[in-house]
């Protein structure tokens, strides 16, 4: 009888030490956060004459007023949103195609050029950038939306994801159809596709958050404020804090820069959460 | 009847489509660094109210659109210096109209034959090219031709708390600072000063810095009289005289007389709050601090602010490294006469109000200013105003000039920590940099 | 769920009924018109764009004039260019310092919090709140952690009286301090595959586990560590793939300085290619990583494979 009794107590202080770890680590991830939302609440003269003053009042919304009337971080917030949802959209629609294709039916030389796609998987962005950058500007594509969007549709992780996905479904669901001589389409339509949602799911927000937090290719070819992501209009202003406003103007920004994407994942959390997760089950 | 109002009015109204585009402003694109601050001027036309190179550029260009209402400038504002972004505008053809390049970069992209020659459009608005100073006019002079509206000259200098040096028994009888005169001299008052003050003498940015590091350099090198760049194609580093500078940067480290840490924004945090006593910062940021000088409560107002150039630390010339701003425009073909005709009005603008600039700490480029009683009459002027003959630059044949800056900086930042050996750095920075000058 | 059973039960007879008349499964050309679409980009925007790349690495490639055949110059110079060198091991540095990280802490909060309370929903919301944010964000943020005087950390850190180190600007610790903010971005990823993984086993192994009075860490070890193995190598790929392409907080944060020590392959092809304008040799460079990456993807492949056929 004693035994157990030792275990539950172990056991007791095991998940105190845990709970430790755990509380420590959610301190670590919100401390820089709350760091940034209390400078954003103060003035500047007063932050450089003493940082401890983020601890007690005065508070001002100034920053957030300045923000608002002359950043243009709402424009870049728009561009970042037609872009990542652009790039969401086409993808979507290009993989679940493929990843039919791929999984379902058959046409020549069709495992060879699967390979091929796998392959484009270990072929990373930065590889082909130099030579991408010099094709769009031979096209006249930079400081477009077209511009910013097309270099995402030819990434395979999508194409994978999907054929994998469509592979998982049963056969018998759609032999039947296809034995029915129905459309190829309306079959990858009517019968598969709605089944496919987790998936979609999945890729979709991989594909956004992606896209929405692309840096590097929107750094060379989106060279107009007009066209700057957030990413790179939010690093444009960053580097000289000394340039700029001044750290608490920056930081208001910065909370309105990362305001939207939070709430929305506030409100879609559940949906994302099983998203991501759905991406583990294949 | 009706019928004929009707069409009447969509004839007129066809019309003035058609005719709009005459009545628009015609669209010039306006790229620079310097800063973003509309919150406190985006929309200021008065430039007289403003301070800091932002607020006085961001106003400026904000009364040139008031002022011309048949031109209208949009600006992107980017992050210093912009080249990055300038060269990808470039290779997509999407160059900005006009924008901000230092004298020392100007030949980068003259030499592709990315920027258009101003003389005519100088000439038509009626500016010449003698109304500049020698030194703007020959650093945007490239192969006989002007290609960059020359609106400064600039220069790295000493910036002085003055109630720290009180402390620290670094002033003259006459108020003005003890500057020291040898590099023993540097070290002994820097010692003083951290003995008294308990504070480093130099406030630098030396986190992830490569500009500072550099200018200084040349600084020092110049005071020797070393001719580092004799072959502009071939760059001669690996030397007694550089050694010494490292040498002296190496001792100013080691024995804290300076911050450390400290990035750009940050040293200016520091040296507005009182952590030290020297600031190494550009002619840019006078004017800010001297009204930061006159606000009750900062560490500036204590006991003052000073500004002076650098010390002459070596037995060479007097002189110290220089560079100017300029605005150069974008040679594009299908730019019509209206657009270059705006782009004249711009150049003439800022010919024309250079002074405002200046109230920045720069020097003008314009000549007729710089002998002004106007600008004599601004704060510290009668102090600074000898960088206008000190002031040097590297042999304008040297292209990539911010390239070696980042070269020189980096391994220069790696020997004064300690962190790499005087001879490697400095073998190392001019292989590097005699290896990206052969393979431009 | 339901919706999937509802058509499973539907299409479940027609299946014994039918005979395959025609192989439906024979390859036929129209049925490419499905690939074509992603293919055309695939093929104009990655493949296309890969061997242009190829091309400009054996050129003498400016940004702005055309170049002439150089032969593998291009290649020679990288592999005589201490600072490419020094890129690679910062690249590889980086990939040790968060892979593992990134993979052990996201499990020991999937363990911690795979659980049907509330505290442990809005504590799992939190971790993975961060990755939502865009990298100019993040860096935004650990900047203002890190920097001297108006730093949370200098802040703390002066509390004590202490000077905090300078995760930025010092040497030895530039590339931990990118890691830490990196860490803190990723986290809600693993996080989040490892939850799903442990959520897949099955809760009876659980309880017969319970029966057998086997205490916590036997559980662990022998239930639930095997069954999320997989998850666990499919965390690391992703991880390594991520990691390896490191640029923004590079970039944003340490410029890759002091000294090119924080610099990675990817900030050195930029480097290389727009800002010094040497085409040729960035693209050498970026094939280069393209290597570096297909080794790694070909690791981890082989790598998965043998344990799929063990398992």
């Amino acid at each position: 009888m004693s035994a157990p009794a030792t275990s539950i107590k172990g056991r007791a202080f095991g998940d105190r030490v845990l709970l430790a770890l755990v509380i420590l680590l959610s301190i670590i991830m919100i401390a820089p956060v709350l760091w940034v939302i209390g400078l954003s609440l103060k003035e500047n003269a007063e932050l450089m004459a003493n940082p401890n003053s983020v601890f007690h009042a005065p508070y001002t919304l100034k920053n957030y007023i300045n923000t608002i009337g002359t950043s243009s971080v709402f424009r870049w917030v728009l561009n970042s949103i037609v872009v990542s949802g652009g790039l969401t959209l086409a993808t979507l629609i290009l993989s679940s195609l493929a990843g039919y294709g791929f999984a379902r039916l058959n046409f020549p030389g069709r495992n060879i050029l699967f390979v091929i796609v796998l392959f484009g998987l270990a072929v990373p962005e930065q590889a082909v950038l130099v030579a991408r950058h010099q094709i769009f500007s031979m096209l006249k594509f930079h400081n477009t939306y077209h511009g910013l969007i097309l270099p995402g549709l030819s990434a395979s992780f999508g194409v994978f994801l999907m054929t994998q996905y469509f592979r998982a479904i049963p056969k018998e669901l759609d032999e039947a159809a296809m034995l029915d001589n129905a459309g190829r389409f309306k079959i990858f339509w009517k019968v598969l596709l709605p089944l496919t949602v987790p998936a979609q799911a999945t890729l979709g927000i991989f594909t956004f958050l992606g896209a929405w937090n692309d840096y590097f290719w929107p750094l060379i070819s989106a060279t107009k404020k007009d066209m700057f992501t957030l990413t790179v209009g939010m690093a444009s202003t960053q580097t000289n804090f000394a340039q700029s406003e001044g750290i608490g103007f920056l930081m208001a920004q910065a909370v309105f820069a990362g305001a939207p994407i939070l709430i929305i994942y506030l409100f879609f959390q559940k949906y994302i959460v099983t998203a991501v997760s759905g991406a583990a089950v294949r | 009847m009706r019928m004929k109002t009707i069409l009447l009015a969509a004839v007129s109204a066809s019309v003035m489509m058609l005719a709009s585009p005459g009545f628009a402003a015609t669209e010039l694109t306006v790229q620079r660094f310097f800063g973003a601050c509309d919150a406190d001027f985006g929309t200021n036309t008065d430039v007289s109210k403003a301070v800091g190179e932002c607020g006085i550029m961001t106003s400026l260009i904000n009364k040139f659109n008031a002022d011309n209402p048949d031109v209208h400038v949009s600006v992107t504002t980017v992050e210093w210096p912009g080249y990055d972004q300038l060269t990808a505008q470039f290779a997509s053809g999407d160059a900005p109209d006009i924008v901000t390049i230092h004298e020392s970069v100007l030949s980068d992209y003259q030499s592709k034959g990315l920027l258009l020659p101003l003389d005519d459009v100088l000439k038509s608005v009626g500016v010449t090219p003698d109304a500049f100073t020698d030194a703007a006019r020959n650093g945007a002079t490239k192969d006989g031709k002007i290609y960059g509206l020359p609106i400064d000259s600039w220069t790295m200098l000493y910036h002085i708390n003055m109630d720290l040096f009180k402390q620290a028994d670094l002033v003259n009888a006459d108020g003005t600072p003890i500057l020291p005169k040898s590099v023993d001299e540097l070290l002994a008052q820097a010692e003083q000063f951290k003995q008294k003050t308990g504070k480093p003498y130099f406030v630098q940015n030396l986190a992830n810095e490569t500009a500072l590091f550099t200018r200084n350099l040349y600084t020092y090198l110049f005071q020797q009289g070393s001719d580092f760049f004799a072959d502009p194609k071939h760059v001669k580093l690996n030397t007694p005289e550089a050694k010494k500078v490292v040498e002296m940067y190496k001792t100013i480290f080691a024995k804290d007389y300076t911050t450390k840490g400290l990035d750009y924004g940050g040293a200016i945090n520091a040296f507005l709050a009182g952590e030290g006593g020297v600031q190494l910062n550009g002619t840019w940021v006078v004017g800010d601090y001297n009204a930061q000088s006159e606000t009750n409560g900062t560490a500036l107002n204590k006991g003052g602010y000073a500004v002076y150039p650098y010390p002459q630390l070596f037995d060479g010339a007097h002189a110290q490294y220089a560079d100017g701003h300029t605005w150069a425009v974008s040679a594009k073909e299908d730019r019509t006469a209206e657009q270059t005709a705006a782009i004249g009005k711009f150049l003439k603008f800022f010919t024309d109000n250079d002074f405002d600039w200046s109230r920045t700490g720069h020097l003008p480029a314009v000549k007729s200013i710089i002998t002004s009683d106007q600008f004599k009459a601004l704060p510290h002027r009668d102090t600074i105003s000898a960088v206008a003959e000190l002031g040097r630059s590297l042999p304008p044949e040297v292209e990539r000039q911010f390239a070696i800056q980042e070269i020189i900086g980096e391994e220069l930042a790696a020997a004064t920590s300690g962190q790499k050996d005087t001879d490697a750095a400095l073998a190392d920075a001019e292989t590097r940099i005699n290896e990206l000058l052969a393979n431009l | 769920m339901a919706d999937q059973l509802t058509i499973r039960e539907t299409a479940a007879p027609a299946v014994g009924v039918r005979v395959p008349s025609a192989n439906i499964y024979a390859p036929q050309w129209r049925n490419f018109v499905f690939v074509a679409p992603f293919l055309f980009f695939f093929t104009t925007l990655l493949i296309f764009p890969l061997f242009w790349g190829m091309w400009l690495s054996v050129h003498k490639a400016d940004t702005f004039s055309t170049g002439r055949f150089v032969g593998l110059d291009n290649y020679v110079r990288l592999f005589h260019d201490k600072v490419f060198l020094q890129s690679v091991w910062n690249t590889f540095y980086f990939v040790l310092l968060t892979v593992p990280t990134l993979a052990l802490i996201g499990l020991f909060l999937a363990l911690c919090l795979n659980r049907r309370t509330r505290t442990a929903a809005v504590l799992r919301t939190l971790f993975f709140s961060s990755s939502v944010l865009s990298v100019t964000i993040v860096t935004l943020i650990w900047r203002i952690v890190y920097i001297p005087n108006v730093g949370l950390l200098s802040t703390i850190y002066g509390w004590f009286g202490a000077t905090a180190p300078a995760f930025i600007s010092d040497p030895s610790l530039a590339m931990i301090g990118i890691a830490i903010a990196t860490i803190w971005w990723c986290i809600g990823l693993p996080m989040m595959l490892f939850l799903s993984a442990l959520q897949q086993i099955p809760q009876d192994i659980y309880e017969a586990a319970a029966l057998d009075n086997a205490n916590r860490w036997q559980t662990l070890r022998s239930i639930t560590l095997p069954s999320i193995k997989r998850t666990f190598i499919l965390v690391i790929i992703i991880q390594i793939v991520l990691q390896f392409q490191l640029f923004g907080q590079a970039w944003l944060m340490t410029r890759g300085g002091p000294n090119n020590l924080t610099k990675p392959i990817v900030l050195y092809i930029y480097d290389t290619a727009f800002r010094r304008w040497d085409l040729g040799m960035g693209a050498a460079a970026s094939e280069m990583l393209f290597v570096l990456i297909l080794i790694a993807a070909m690791a981890q492949y082989l790598v998965t494979r043998n344990k799929g056929d063990q398992a």
